[in-house]
């Protein structure tokens, strides 16, 4: 065993210490992620600064993370293309005649968004633009407008393909084809639930409704968008017949959403797919740089055995499965409030996951139980990703869609709460799919 | 400064797109190398896109500080502009040591690699390397750019705020 200058306790002060001071003073989230790791890259003998690096590069020196430019520029590709334009199109011959019909076409396009994009950011950025003016001019209020565009770009990360159970996949080696097929039911009773708020909200507030669509309508749109709602079909299928691995899928989401986009929607140019891509770099590049000095900080929190530290007071609890449900979700919870939520897997994920097993929680639950708690985190102050995006669109501070947020996540959260109490709900459909993925 | 700035960063934007460009061209190459026998299974795809992502993420995280897109967590009440400027130089103070440790240990960091070769397509490894100080030095001149904006709005608001009471 090494031998360490400091104990676990007083690493994690300086660790834990040090991130929150900074936070404090606003530095960015990656800067103070590297800056609490210098003090004791420098006290310790045998680590030197230059081990941050390394520690970085081997971070990004992975095949699973191109995953995340793809589904972003898939997404960015999706929106100047003309495909986010014909699916809400389909959205709105589906549910436009329900109350509060615009913020219904919001989550359902946010439905069909996540099947095609695993990016919940990029869902956020696109719709916020698309809804929130078009809703406050319909009469919807704006704090309602900012928080059903969060909220339901959430699902992006629930619903396959998503970056998250990649990364989760690459870092806890949990099968990504199992974890693509248990995110379906568990994204859809989000959805759902989301739905009857919004439905909710309406009849109190008296929201516009849409004329019905007709039959024919529906008809036309459903027709123009088969060649997109087909994307799932493809990635998932793709990925469970073992044509290409889960981040080649998502360059295969980037190819058919271009192709899509030139040859069959023929809305795309060069200066629309040079901005595209730029976007698409910059965004995912200042993400990654705080997934490289997130590894840092974890890497030193397995140094120091932190989380051993941790564990070895959890486990006398002797909680249940449930228990212990409730405790990873917590912590995720927690967690997803103050970072973002790949960083949050390779510090977090990585220290549940013996707890997980120790009370024999099937792995496929644990991922899903994580990565949906993960992914209210993108909502939830200080620190939630799709927020402050959909906030920044409508040029508002996060305070000001703060509550209407908070009322939105109570039904998405006992939907987290029947999928803990009820581990079998995401396992339904890998099991009728591919039950060899399980085991 | 700004001027020659403004040309870096739009340097720096291009290039990092060309990355990103690039980035899907081995990644394609390798999935139908799979399936057909037109292309021949090239073994340094997967390594060639790992090298153009990683000077995609430097790139983009150097860009980023610049145009202010590296997150921060606000917990602070509104503050008045001369106070936000005072917060934006403490927390640029920081961030300046952080720049200080990129470019410091990042040299060291390439000389590490200077004699090593990456294991499949044999390039020098330096050449991944070099991008950590490299960006170091880019933020060194981004932060001087926005400490002179910063002191500067700090000193107008306080030659406000000071009428404000005459």
């Amino acid at each position: 065993m090494m031998s360490a200058t400091l104990t676990p306790g007083m690493a994690a002060l300086v660790l834990f210490g040090a991130f929150f001071a900074l936070l404090v003073a606003r530095v960015p989230v990656a800067f103070a992620l590297g800056l609490a790791s210098l003090p004791l890259l420098l006290i310790e003998d045998r680590l030197s600064p230059m081990g941050m690096f390394n520690e970085m590069f081997k971070a990004y020196n992975s095949f699973i993370l191109l995953a995340v430019p793809f589904f972003l520029l898939t997404a960015n590709l999706m929106n100047v293309g003309g495909i986010t334009e014909r699916l809400m199109r389909l959205s709105r011959a589906m549910v436009g005649h329900f109350p509060g019909g615009l913020a219904q076409i919001n989550i359902l396009l946010s439905v069909f968004f996540a099947g095609i994009s695993g990016s919940s950011t990029a869902d956020a950025a696109s719709q916020g633009k698309l809804f929130i003016d078009a809703q406050v001019k319909e009469g919807y209020d704006l704090s309602f407008s900012i928080a059903i565009t969060a909220v339901s770009a959430v699902l992006a990360v629930i619903i396959p393909p998503s970056i998250l159970m990649i990364v989760w996949g690459g870092v806890i080696s949990t099968s990504i084809g199992a974890m693509y097929l248990a995110g379906v039911i568990p994204g859809l009773l989000i959805g759902l639930a989301q739905m009857a708020t919004v439905h909710a909200y309406a009849v109190k507030r008296n929201y516009p409704v849409y004329p019905r669509s007709t039959f024919v309508e529906f008809l036309k749109a459903a027709l123009v968008s088969i060649p997109a709602l087909t994307t799932p079909f493809i990635i998932v299928g793709g990925i469970l017949l073992g044509w290409f691995t889960a981040t080649e899928s998502a360059a295969i989401a980037v190819l058919y959403a271009a192709a899509l986009s030139i040859f069959y929607y023929r809305e795309m140019n060069l200066s629309k797919l040079y901005a595209c891509i730029v976007e698409t770099g910059k965004l995912s590049s200042v993400a990654l740089f705080c997934v490289g000095t997130a590894s840092v900080f974890g890497w030193l929190m397995a140094y120091y055995q932190i989380p051993k530290a941790l564990l070895s007071n959890l486990q006398g609890l002797g909680l249940g499965i449930t228990g212990t449900g409730f405790l990873i979700a917590a912590a995720f919870l927690v967690v997803g409030c103050f970072l973002d939520a790949i960083p949050a897997i390779i510090i977090v994920g990585t220290v549940m996951q013996p707890l997980a097993q120790a009370c024999g929680m099937h792995p496929v639950s644990f991922a899903i139980i994580g990565i949906v708690s993960l992914a209210f985190g993108l909502v939830t102050p200080p620190y939630g990703l799709c927020l402050m995006i959909s906030c920044a669109v409508a040029k508002v501070p996060m305070r000001y869609a703060l509550k209407d947020t908070m009322i939105m996540l109570i039904p998405m959260l006992a939907v987290l709460c029947a999928i803990i109490i009820f581990p079998e709900i995401p396992l339904i459909l890998p099991r009728l799919v591919a039950p060899e993925l399980l085991k | 400064m700004t001027k020659f700035l403004n040309v870096w960063q739009k340097v720096l934007t291009w290039v990092m797109a060309t990355a990103v460009a690039v980035l899907i061209v081995p990644v394609s190459i390798q999935i139908f190398s799979r399936f057909t026998s037109l292309i021949p299974a090239y073994i340094w795809t997967e390594e060639l896109s790992r090298f153009c992502f990683i000077w995609m993420v430097m790139l983009g995280a150097t860009i980023g500080l610049r145009e202010r897109l590296h997150f921060d967590v606000d917990v602070w009440p509104k503050l008045t502009p001369r106070r936000d400027a005072l917060l934006r130089i403490v927390s640029n103070v920081f961030v300046l040591a952080y720049t200080g440790v990129m470019i410091w240990w990042g040299i060291e960091f390439t000389k590490f690699g200077w004699n090593q070769t990456s294991e499949l397509a044999d390039l020098p490894m330096w050449l991944i390397f070099i991008a950590w100080p490299l960006t170091g030095i880019s933020w060194l001149m981004f932060l001087v750019e926005a400490f002179v904006r910063d002191l500067d709005l700090y000193r107008r608001n306080v030659a406000l705020a000071a009428g404000e009471f005459a």
